[in-house]
């Protein structure tokens, strides 16, 4: 069957589409010709898939052809089975006849016949040529085609049409239509299953000898064919998959020599997307199949298919997968096929299917993810085709021009060379094209990178050309040369493999001068004659001149592999693939920048900067860095240079030597204090970073400055002076509050690694503070450091994770006590004397180092300054322990104020300050049991010390405290008139309270008596005394007697007006518990005096006046109830000194238990005749239930001891509650 | 030849990344790497693609070119393992038992209680350990 091919490849090309055949009994076919021809092709078919499903087919082609045609005559049989696919698919009767008689007799008999073979699948079309206004005619056409129905139409098939042809029947070619497409179904359908019945018998003797691909693939084709023509084109390709399947197991027996194909001129231009590029004729031979043709035709046959399914991402992602098994191939063979034609059929196919499936391919089509998907395989396709180009390129010599960057050297070092049989050799006539192409080695000088780094350059080689080609050398290859070889390579550098310490560029070098081997078989080739040789060797492989034209020179190569890089990187860039693309720009960087084109290559190495610092690959920033910041400083963009240079900073310090580092670093300082136009602000983040030193944060009162210590690290690999630098602190609890900054003063210099610099904190507001953010001046340059450590230099990956501290650097405490200033005594101390006043100082946790206390007394009182004041330690133990001697520190007041020593900063301690509080009054005495209380009033001893503590690091802190004082006589003094004798002598009891909180020791007491008394018995007015000294302790009570007589002359009127008494006395007490010793210099002089005056009486019998309380009402008193006071003053004996015959009453009484209505005070008019008597009264309204003191009727004018009071006033009046009622009712009198 | 086997932690970041070539070209070993993460991100991001690879930590192979395979492998907590091998006949249950191995390897080294999560590991044992791991596995089909 091997011998149909060729015929049935010509019977497959001059086939086109589904051929319909016309049985033309009537010669009705020209006049139906054109109507039916117009129904082609046929809009809407149903057809059956290889699985029996139906398939709707769009605009399905057909042809219309006659039987008689000579395109459907004379063939063979077994032709017909085998090609069936293009015999015709139905076979349309077209008939007419006017005359039943004829149809019987002639056309019945001759329509069997034309039917009678079941192979084909037919059916009549009867068409009617009468007249529409003609019945006779029309009503015959009729009976002939009902006759004709009835004999060839079933029940279950109806197989015919009628035409009319003047009266037009539109259900006619609807008719027509899905009988066309029936025949083709059910022709379709049987051919189906006769070609899978002989695949299927074929597929069984797969493995006898006798079996042929041949035979298989032109019915497998046939198939696929057949479903091709019939628009089946997912059955189609499924043929073809199956087909390629079978081909690739058997191609891989082994044992059976092939033929490879791929040695025919134009062989290095992939046939991928053209199956009719070379005839199959030509491929196969002996039913072998070339395998480098055949795989093509069959890819070609499926990409067709698909973009005729409208898939052309199927087509590129089938094409990548073909290309690298393909590719496999190609490596199988590479002994065998021209020079590098892998590489340059990878290149052409890899173009072929980008370019093919863009111009099908339109966005939108599919979802995105099969989009994404599309373009990450021409990304793929592009970057594969890339990777060839520039290996070839290397081979013709421009190695120099291509990038060696990471992904340059990733797609190109792990690449093996070509390995043809044989290396190609030098043409004898090339020696000028060599010493061009050493020139062009010579001058090649490798980029230098900025900032002086110097980088072993990645290789872009698997191993060295040099030796690979030589190894390869025809003329070396003679017998058994390669052990040879190799012996002499181990001679040569000595060892097998490469040596990895020797840069590839300066290798090139030293290899290309000859070496020792001008006495070897062979000298070995240069460098440049392997160039030379491989350019001469491509320019035969390479067949499309397009190609070849961008290896042409350095400047169509860069052309070139700048295409094919953007194309990449674009597609990448619209796939998930973002990090290829990324990648790729740089390299289209490079390019640019190579151009001079600075712009663009800044914006690309920003990119790529950005995909790696974002993800923390240093290793690989640390390449592309200093790239991007020489672009940054040739466009003067200072900003971005700056920041370039910083973040080489702060990159992992093993990346660069310190030699490079210094040089980044004095980069920033030489435009730091260069002039810039804009100074920048820099974010150093990375570089210098901060934290609170460890340990608890810093606590601080409300108001207080402090120093605020903070760890530094700086990145720098030098000292670097900061010109200014300032620290923020944020308050954690109220994020309203602005950040506060700190500046230091003065220029700080860092040192490498830790510096500890100490900022001077002003008084913050109350709250707890974390660091914020470090700024500062470097030259004219502004920088800014978010960035904290955590006590340890910054990792280079904490570039990603910036965490707040959340430890507090500060806290600020509420404000609060700090301090307590207190009275040490509470009890009195003396009046007029000199008396320690003592001022207990307590601070509250906090230390009054340096404190000033002001003192202020109040009027009345003075400090004496001849004493120096007196500090102690105040506390109990002390006390428990009195013979410990405690410390006291004397102070001088200056201006009012002291300081107070160091060592009372924390302890509680106690101020003696030396006063004393003046009284220029009397004290006066006043009589025992007088109701009105002539006791000297408590406020007239209280004096007020005005202090003022002045105190904190700063005299920031102030407390205020007025205290009180309360001084007092030593006694308060009361007389009484103990008994009277018979000749008016009178015996004074003087009874002397002790006022004070000390024993009191009376060493001697006497009386200055005023006019009118005298002293009896006694000379000088003093007891006896034995008495003396008589000790008084605290607050009792004490008596003298004196013995007095109202004496008669009136010498001394004048000079003594009031009685004196006077008293020597002695005190004992401690100043911790109220009034002490006065401070003396002298021991002796410590006898004190007091005076007091006394009111004496007159005898009580002669009084001038007595005044009577008159009964209350009998009823009682009660709240509310009105009632009548009254008073009787009657005049006992007249006064000469009165002179008047009034008196002046007063009536006093407390206004919140009465209401008093009339008169208060007035004159009441009084006889000076003795025994003359007035009444006084008063109304009055008890407003308070109980026991009341009355009111009191006085007599101001007249002297306490002229009245006598008889029957003297109860103290206290019972006074009743008011009545149970809701109101107050007033009993009216009677 | 395993070329290289790297660390990578859920933010991309290299974490542990060590070549075994004798030539001085670490750097395009980082690239395969960073850029096999483009393969990860794109199989993790678009769950129907590797469909009951769900739950599979082992990635397969990310990367088939011409001249060396990239093979993965993703912890629950989002690191990644990075194989980079020369050999190009590879089982894959070779890959998957290197990745237990170096699974449990790594597990060890972070839970270390001095290593602080998300960090470049540092340690040396765990280095000596990898290189172990690395020099016993041969993925060639023949042995």
């Amino acid at each position: 069957m091997a011998n149909f091919l060729a015929q049935f490849l010509s019977i497959k090309n001059s086939c086109e589409r589904v051929v319909i055949a016309v049985e033309d009994v009537s010669d009705l076919w020209p006049l139906v010709k054109k109507g039916f021809e117009e129904r082609l092709p046929i809009r809407r078919a149903t057809l059956n898939n290889k699985t029996r499903n139906p398939v709707y087919v769009d605009n399905l082609p057909a042809e219309f052809i006659l039987t008689t045609d000579s395109r459907l005559r004379s063939r063979f049989p077994q032709e017909q089975l085998l090609f069936s696919f293009r015999e015709p698919y139905a076979t349309v009767v077209l008939v007419t006849c006017e005359d039943l008689d004829e149809f019987k007799t002639i056309l019945k008999p001759r329509l069997k016949l034309i039917v009678q073979n079941d192979e084909r699948e037919w059916f009549i079309v009867f068409v009617s040529r009468a007249p529409p206004h003609n019945d006779q005619a029309s009503k015959m056409a009729k009976k002939v085609y009902a006759k004709l129905e009835v004999d060839f139409s079933s029940k279950k098939r109806e197989r015919c049409c009628k035409l009319d042809m003047h009266g037009p029947e539109a259900t006619f070619w609807e008719d027509l239509e899905f009988k066309i497409t029936e025949c083709i179904r059910n022709t379709l359908d049987r051919r189906i299953q006769f070609y899978e019945e002989e695949i299927r018998k074929l597929s069984e003797q797969r493995f006898k000898p006798v079996w042929s691909f041949c035979n298989f693939f032109i019915l497998k084709e046939s198939l696929a064919f057949m479903f091709e023509m019939a628009h089946l084109h997912e059955d189609s390709l499924r043929e073809y998959d199956e087909l390629e399947l079978c081909y690739l197991e058997t191609v891989n027996i082994a044992g059976k020599q092939r033929d490879f194909g791929g040695m025919d001129h134009g062989d290095d231009q992939a046939a991928l997307l053209n199956p009719g590029k070379k005839p199959l004729t030509q491929i196969v031979q002996d039913d072998s199949f070339r395998e480098f043709e055949f795989r093509q035709y069959l890819f070609a046959c499926q990409a067709k298919l698909l973009f005729k399914l409208n898939r052309p991402f199927e087509v590129a992602s089938r094409g990548y997968s073909f290309v690298i098994s393909f590719s496999k191939a190609l490596a199988l063979h590479e002994s065998i096929l021209p020079f590098c034609i892998r590489e340059v059929w990878i290149i052409t196919s890899c173009l072929d299917l980008v370019n093919a499936t863009a111009a099908h391919y339109s966005n939108g089509l599919v979802g995105p993810e099969i989009e994404k998907e599309y373009y990450r395989v021409r990304g793929e396709l592009y970057s594969l085709c890339r990777a060839k180009f520039m290996r070839l390129a290397y081979l013709l010599g421009y190695g120099s021009a291509i990038e060696r960057s990471p992904v340059n050297s990733a797609s190109l070092s792990m690449l093996p060379w070509p390995k043809p049989a044989t290396w190609p050799s030098v043409p004898s006539d090339a020696s000028s094209e060599v010493l061009a192409k050493e020139k062009m080695i010579l001058q090649a000088t490798p980029r230098a990178k900025h900032f002086g780094i110097q980088r072993k350059p990645l290789p872009l080689e698997p191993t060295f050309l040099l030796r690979e080609a030589n190894r390869r050398r025809a003329s070396l290859s003679a017998g058994n040369i390669f052990e040879m070889f190799d012996g002499r390579s181990n001679f040569m550098d000595g060892s097998t493999s490469p040596s990895p310490k020797l840069p590839p560029t300066s290798m090139s070098r030293t290899n290309s001068t000859p070496g020792n081997f001008e006495s070897s078989i062979d000298r070995p080739m240069k460098l440049a004659e392997i160039f030379v040789a491989a350019e001469h060797a491509l320019k035969k492989t390479i067949s499309d001149n397009g190609l070849w034209t961008s290896f042409s020179s350095l400047q169509e190569f860069e052309k070139k592999y700048l295409e094919l890089s953007k194309s990449a990187a674009e597609n990448y860039h619209h796939s998930w693939w973002k990090r290829h693309g990324v990648v790729l720009d740089g390299e289209i960087a490079a390019v640019c920048f190579k151009h001079g084109e600075h712009d663009l290559a800044k914006k690309s190495y920003e990119k790529v900067c950005a995909l790696y610092s974002g993800e923390g690959w240093e290793d690989l920033l640390a390449d592309v860095l200093p790239d991007l910041a020489e672009c940054q400083k040739i466009l003067n963009d200072q900003a971005g240079y700056l920041s370039s240079c910083v973040r080489l900073l702060s990159l992992d310090k093993n990346l660069f030597l310190k030699k490079e580092r210094e040089s980044f670093q004095s980069e920033v300082v030489r435009l730091a204090h260069g002039d810039m136009d804009h100074p920048v602000p820099l974010d150093v983040s990375s570089l210098i970073t901060f934290s609170g030193n460890s340990g608890p944060p810093l606590e601080l009162c409300d108001g207080d400055p402090g120093n605020l210590s903070v760890t530094l690290w700086s990145g720098f690999p030098d000292d670097i002076t900061l010109d200014s630098l300032s620290l923020t602190l944020t308050a954690t609890s109220n994020a309203d509050e602005g950040v506060k900054a700190i500046r230091s003063a003065g220029a700080t210099v860092l040192n490498p690694g830790r510096n500890t610099i100490t900022l001077s904190l002003p008084p913050q507001k109350t709250g707890s503070y974390v660091l914020g953010v470090l700024t500062g001046q470097i030259g004219h340059l502004r920088f800014r450091s978010h960035g904290y450590s955590r006590g340890g230099p910054a990792e280079s990956d904490d570039l990603m994770s910036y965490e707040k501290p959340t430890r507090p650097i500060l806290k600020v405490f509420k404000p609060r006590a700090l301090v307590d200033l207190a009275a040490a005594v509470s009890s009195a101390l003396l009046m007029n004397e000199p008396q320690w006043v003592g001022i207990i100082v307590k601070p509250i946790n906090y230390s009054l180092k340096g404190a000033v206390l002001h003192i202020d007394t109040g009027p009345g009182l003075r400090i004496e300054e001849s004493h120096a004041i007196e500090m102690e330690k105040y506390g109990l133990e002390d006390k428990n322990n009195a013979s410990v001697v405690k410390e006291i520190t004397k102070l001088t007041l200056t201006n009012g104020s002291i300081e107070l020593p160091d060592w009372a900063s924390n302890i509680e301690s106690v101020l003696w300050v030396p006063v004393r509080a003046i009284n220029e009054g009397l004290a006066r005495g006043t009589s025992a049991g007088a109701v009105s209380s002539g006791r000297p009033s408590v406020v007239d001893g209280l004096r007020t010390v005005a202090l003022k503590l002045e105190f904190g690091v700063s005299h920031n802190q102030k407390f205020d405290r007025t205290i009180a004082v309360h001084f007092t006589n030593p006694f308060h003094v009361s007389t009484r008139v103990a008994d009277k004798c018979s000749d008016g002598t009178v015996l004074l009891q003087v009874i002397l309270h002790s006022q004070v909180k000390a024993s009191l020791t009376i060493h001697d007491a006497w009386l200055d008596l005023k006019d009118g008394f005298a002293l009896a018995g006694q000379s000088n007015g003093r007891p006896t005394s034995a008495f003396f000294p008589l000790v008084v302790p605290s607050t009792s009570r004490a008596g003298i007697l004196f013995t007095i007589s109202p004496g008669t002359n009136d010498e001394a009127k004048a000079m003594n007006p009031d009685t004196i008494l006077n008293i020597k006395y002695k005190i004992s007490g401690d100043r911790n518990l109220g009034s002490h010793t006065p401070m003396f210099e002298d021991e002796a002089t410590q006898m004190l005096t007091f005076k007091s005056a006394l009111v004496l009486q007159r005898p009580v019998l002669e009084p001038c006046l007595a005044v009577g309380f008159l009964p209350l009402p009998s009823g009682g008193l009660r709240v509310g109830q009105l009632f009548t006071m009254k008073w009787r003053v009657e005049r006992l004996k007249y006064l000469d000194e009165e002179n008047n015959d009034e008196v002046l009453y007063e009536v006093n009484a407390n206004s919140e238990n009465w209401m008093i209505a009339g008169r208060k005070r007035g004159h009441a008019p009084l006889s000076t005749k003795q025994g003359s008597r007035i009444e006084i009264s008063i109304l009055c309204v008890p407003l308070a239930a109980g026991y009341v003191r009355p009111p009191q009727l006085e007599l101001p004018d007249i002297g306490e001891g002229n009245i006598s009071c008889n029957p003297a006033g109860p103290h206290l009046v019972c006074v009743s509650p008011p009545p149970l009622s809701s109101s107050f009712c007033i009993p009216i009198p009677a | 030849m395993i070329v290289c086997i790297a660390v990578v932690g859920h933010q991309n970041n290299p974490l542990y990344i060590q070549s075994f070539t004798e030539a001085d070209d670490a750097l395009k070993l980082h690239h395969i790497v960073h850029c096999s993460l483009d393969v990860v991100d794109e199989r993790v991001n678009n769950p129907k693609k590797s469909g009951p690879m769900i739950n599979e930590t082992f990635l397969g192979l990310l990367y088939p070119t011409e001249n060396y395979k990239v093979y993965g492998y993703l912890t629950n907590t989002k690191v990644k393992f990075i194989l980079v091998t020369t050999d190009l006949d590879v089982r894959d249950a070779d890959v998957r038992n290197f990745f237990r191995r170096f699974h449990s390897a790594y597990l060890d080294a972070v839970s270390n209680p001095f290593h602080v999560p998300g960090k470049k590991i540092t340690s040396k044992t765990f280095a000596e350990r990898v290189s172990t791991i690395v020099k016993s596995v041969s993925f060639n089909t023949a042995g």
